[in-house]
C-alpha cells in the first residue's frame, strides 16, 4: 500500500455519494414493488415496513464500517480486516456476484423498459423477436442486444472517469426523486381512499407464507447500500460525508418504498398492481387524475433511467471491489492498473462487465432471464450482509482505536481479556438474526441461487488457493497488512485530520498501556 | 381517459408529510461539518488527550478555581483529577514529623476541592504529600501518578505570599510536565 501507486481521485460529493446509493436502491423498489404485492397483499404496507426494519441494521452496519474504513471494497474489506484473507475473498466474491448480476439484471431491465415505446414507435412489440435458436426456446436477440448495447455505453462511462459516471447519476436522480415526490404528492391529495386501504387491510390480509415470502422479496429490493461504501475511497471527506449519506439513503429509500405502498393499497386493488409486475407504478400512476394520462410512458421512462443507473452503479461497485481485492492480495494485482489517463482501475471495469455481459449472454438462453438473475441476486446480497454483521462484532472487538464518526446504537459494554472495555452493538444481533433468515429461506426457495451461488463462491475460493500458492502466499491464513499505517494513509488522504490525530493518540496510548505490561504488541 | 380528481385532507396530510420528512433528511444530508485544518485538529485533539490533570492546593479560592478550571479542561474526555495538599515540613523536622494542624487544614481543603471535581463527575484522586518545598512534593506527585497536565491557581497579589510564588516558578522551570499557572484578576485595592 505505498503511497506512490495510484490512488483513485477523490471526486466523489455528499449528492454524489447519495446518488451511488439511490441508484441501485431506488430501482430495486421500481421492480419489486409488483412482486410484492402479488404475495403480500392487503399487507404490503407493513411488509415493506418489516423489511425496511432489517434494511435499515444493515444499512446502520453499513454506514458504521464505511465511515471508519473509507476505502474501497465495502464489505470485502470490512470482512478481510475483522475476520481475515479468506473471509475477505469469500464476501468479496458474494458481492461480486452481486454487482455482475446487478449490471446483468438491472440493464435488461433498463432495456425492457425502453422497449415499452416499441409498438408506439414501430408498431411492434418486443415479444415478435422471440425465436428458437436450437434447443433454446424463446430466445429474444434484440433484447439481449439492446442489454449488451446499454452495458456497453455504461463500460465506457466508467472507464473514462467518475466524474462523468457520478455526473450522470446526479442529474438523472434529481428527475427521478422529483418525479416520485410528485407521483406521491399528488397520489395522495387527489386519489387516495382511505376506505379502500382499509377494507384491503382488513379483508385481504395474506396468509403466513405468502406474507414470509413477499417479505423476502422486499428485503431483496432494498439491496443497493453497499455502493456508497464502494465510491468510499473517492469521495471527498469520506468519514464526514458517509454516515450523512447512508443515514439519508437509508430513510428516504424507507419513505419511498413504504409511502408508495401506502398510496398504492388506497388508489387500486391489489390485485390490479400484482397483475402488471412489468411496470407496477405505470398502473398506479395511472389512476392519479392529470398525470394520468402520460403516466405509462413516463413511468417506463423513469424505469429505463432508473435501472440505467442501478446498472451503472454495479458497474462501478465491481471494479472498485476488484481494485480492493487485487490490493490485498486476494485476487492478481493485474486487475490494479489504475489508467495513467483517467485514473480509473481500467481493466477490473472491462473485465467484470464482461462478466455481466456473459451472464445477460447465458440468461437469455432461457425463456425468463430476469428470473434467473434475480434468484441470484438473492444469494450473494445475503451471504455479504451476513459476513458484515460478523465483521461488524469483530472489528469492535480487534479495533476499538480506530475513530468511528458514526456508531450503530444500543451497545454493551464489555472488557476485552487485557483489560480494554469495547462495546458489542446489540442491534448487530438482531441484524444477524434477520439477514440470517434471509440466507435460510433463499436455500430453501431459490433454485438456481442455492445452486450456482456456492459454485460462484467455491469457484473464487479455488483460484484464490491457486493464486497464493503460485505467489508463495498463504492460503489460508491472512498476510500482514499492516492496517494501522494503511488507516493512517487512507485517513491522511482523505483530508480527515480530525480523525487521524485522535487514531494517533489511541494507539499511543495502547502502546503505552503495553509497555507498562511488558508487551512488545499485540 | 384521465381519473376523477378526489381530494381528501387526510391524503394531503400524509402527502404533506412525506414532503416534509423528505426534505427534512437532506436538508441534514447536506449541512456537513466544516473541514478542519491539519494544525487545528493537532491542537484540539492534543487537549483531548489530557486523561490525568493533577491539582496542587492551598484551600484558598485561587487555588479552588485551578481546580474548576482543571475540572472544565478534563470534563470533556473525563479525565482524572489528582489533588494534592504539599505539607512543608520544616529542616529543623524529620520529614515524618506529626503536624495534626497542617494536617487537618490538608484534609479540609482537599475535602473542598473534591466536592468541586464531584460536580462535574469526573473521577478525583486525592494525596497529602509532604516535603521540604512545596514544589518538590508537587513535582513527585506529578512523576507517580502518571500525569498529563498541573493545573496551579496562584494567589492574584504578587506581593502576598512569596512562598507561592517561588513554588510556582520552580514547578514551572523543573516539570517535564504541561503546567498552566492560573493567575485570577487582582481585586481592587
Amino acid at each position: 500500500m505505498s503511497g506512490k501507486e495510484e490512488e483513485l481521485r477523490r471526486e466523489v460529493t455528499v449528492w454524489g455519494s447519495y446518488m451511488w446509493g439511490f441508484a441501485d436502491v431506488g430501482a430495486d423498489v421500481f421492480v419489486a414493488m409488483g412482486l410484492v404485492f402479488a404475495a403480500a397483499q392487503g399487507a404490503t404496507p407493513l411488509v415493506f415496513a418489516i423489511a425496511g426494519g432489517i434494511y435499515i441494521l444493515i444499512g446502520l452496519a453499513y454506514t458504521e464500517l464505511a465511515s471508519a474504513y473509507p476505502v474501497a471494497g465495502g464489505g470485502q474489506y470490512f470482512s478481510a480486516r475483522g475476520l481475515g484473507d479468506i473471509w475477505g475473498l469469500v464476501a468479496g466474491s458474494a458481492l461480486l456476484l452481486d454487482y455482475t448480476i446487478d449490471i446483468a439484471l438491472f440493464a435488461t431491465g433498463s432495456a425492457g423498459y425502453l422497449n415499452f415505446f416499441l409498438p408506439y414507435l414501430f408498431g411492434v412489440g418486443i415479444d415478435r423477436f422471440a425465436m428458437d435458436i436450437g434447443p433454446f426456446k424463446g430466445v429474444n436477440p434484440l433484447w439481449c442486444g439492446e442489454t449488451l448495447l446499454i452495458i456497453a455505453v455504461l463500460t465506457w462511462l466508467n472507464v473514462k472517469g467518475i466524474r462523468e459516471s457520478s455526473r450522470v447519476n446526479e442529474i438523472i436522480g434529481v428527475v427521478v426523486i422529483a418525479s416520485e415526490v410528485l407521483l406521491i404528492l399528488l397520489g395522495f391529495a387527489m386519489a387516495w381512499h382511505p376506505s379502500l386501504f382499509v377494507q384491503q387491510w382488513k379483508h385481504e390480509f395474506p396468509s403466513a407464507k405468502d406474507f414470509m415470502y413477499g417479505s423476502s422479496i422486499a428485503i431483496i429490493s432494498f439491496v443497493g447500500l453497499e455502493s456508497i461504501s464502494q465510491a468510499a475511497q473517492e469521495t471527498r471527506r469520506p468519514a464526514t460525508i458517509i454516515p450523512r449519506t447512508s443515514i439519508a439513503l437509508i430513510f428516504t429509500v424507507f419513505l419511498f418504498a413504504v409511502s408508495i405502498a401506502l398510496l398504492s393499497l388506497g388508489i387500486l386493488p391489489w390485485k390490479q398492481i400484482a397483475a402488471r409486475v412489468d411496470s407496477p407504478l405505470a398502473v398506479i400512476a395511472e389512476a392519479v387524475p392529470y398525470i394520468g394520462p402520460f403516466a405509462a410512458p413516463l413511468i417506463a421512462f423513469l424505469g429505463t433511467i432508473m435501472l440505467f443507473m442501478s446498472a451503472n452503479s454495479g458497474i462501478m461497485s465491481a471494479s472498485r471491489l476488484t481494485y480492493s481485492m487485487s490490493k490485498f492480495r486476494l485476487i492478481s494485482k493485474w486487475f490494479d492498473a489504475v489508467h495513467p489517463t483517467y485514473r480509473t482501475p481500467m481493466r477490473s471495469i472491462l473485465v467484470f462487465s464482461g462478466i455481466g455481459a456473459l451472464q445477460t449472454v447465458l440468461a437469455f438462453l432461457s425463456r425468463n432471464a430476469m428470473d434467473v438473475l434475480a434468484n441470484l441476486y438473492a444469494f450473494g446480497a445475503s451471504l455479504g450482509y451476513l459476513l458484515v454483521f460478523i465483521s461488524l462484532f469483530a472489528l469492535r472487538i480487534k479495533d476499538p482505536y480506530t475513530p468511528r464518526p458514526y456508531k450503530v446504537p444500543l451497545n454493551l459494554s464489555i472488557k476485552r481479556r487485557d483489560g480494554i472495555r469495547v462495546e458489542i452493538p446489540v442491534l448487530g444481533i438482531l441484524g444477524i438474526i434477520g439477514v440470517g433468515s434471509i440466507i435460510f429461506e433463499v436455500v430453501l426457495t431459490h433454485e438456481i441461487g442455492r445452486i450456482a451461488g456456492p459454485i460462484w463462491v467455491l469457484g473464487w475460493i479455488l483460484y484464490y488457493t491457486w493464486f497464493r500458492k503460485r505467489n508463495g502466499l498463504p492460503a489460508f491464513s491472512s498476510l500482514d497488512h499492516r492496517w494501522e499505517e494503511h488507516q493512517m494513509e487512507i485517513l491522511e488522504s482523505a483530508e480527515e485530520y480530525d480523525l487521524l490525530e485522535q487514531y494517533r493518540i489511541a494507539l499511543a496510548e495502547r502502546d503505552e498501556m503495553l509497555e507498562k505490561r511488558g508487551v512488545k504488541s499485540l | 381517459m384521465s381519473a376523477e380528481a378526489h381530494w381528501n385532507a387526510l391524503g394531503l396530510a400524509i402527502g404533506i408529510i412525506f414532503c416534509i420528512s423528505l426534505g427534512a433528511i437532506f436538508l441534514w444530508m447536506f449541512m456537513v461539518p466544516k473541514q478542519i485544518p491539519l494544525a487545528a485538529a493537532r491542537a484540539r485533539r492534543s487537549v483531548d488527550a489530557i486523561k490525568r490533570i493533577l491539582v496542587p492546593t492551598v484551600g484558598m479560592p485561587y487555588s479552588e478555581r485551578g481546580v474548576e478550571l482543571a475540572c472544565r479542561l478534563g470534563e470533556k474526555q473525563k479525565a482524572e483529577i489528582i489533588l494534592t495538599y504539599v505539607i512543608e515540613v520544616p529542616r529543623t523536622l524529620p520529614l515524618g514529623a506529626s503536624m495534626p494542624k497542617e494536617e487537618e487544614k490538608a484534609r479540609e481543603a482537599l475535602s473542598r476541592a473534591r466536592a468541586i471535581v464531584e460536580l462535574h463527575n469526573l473521577p478525583a484522586f486525592e494525596r497529602i504529600e509532604r516535603a521540604r518545598e512545596a514544589w518538590e512534593g508537587i513535582l513527585r506527585t506529578a512523576r507517580d501518578n502518571d500525569v498529563d497536565l498541573i493545573v496551579m491557581g496562584i494567589s492574584p497579589n504578587d506581593g502576598r505570599s512569596e512562598a507561592l510564588k517561588r513554588t510556582a516558578n520552580e514547578v514551572i522551570r523543573r516539570s517535564k510536565w504541561e503546567v498552566i499557572l492560573d493567575k485570577p484578576a487582582s481585586r481592587t485595592p
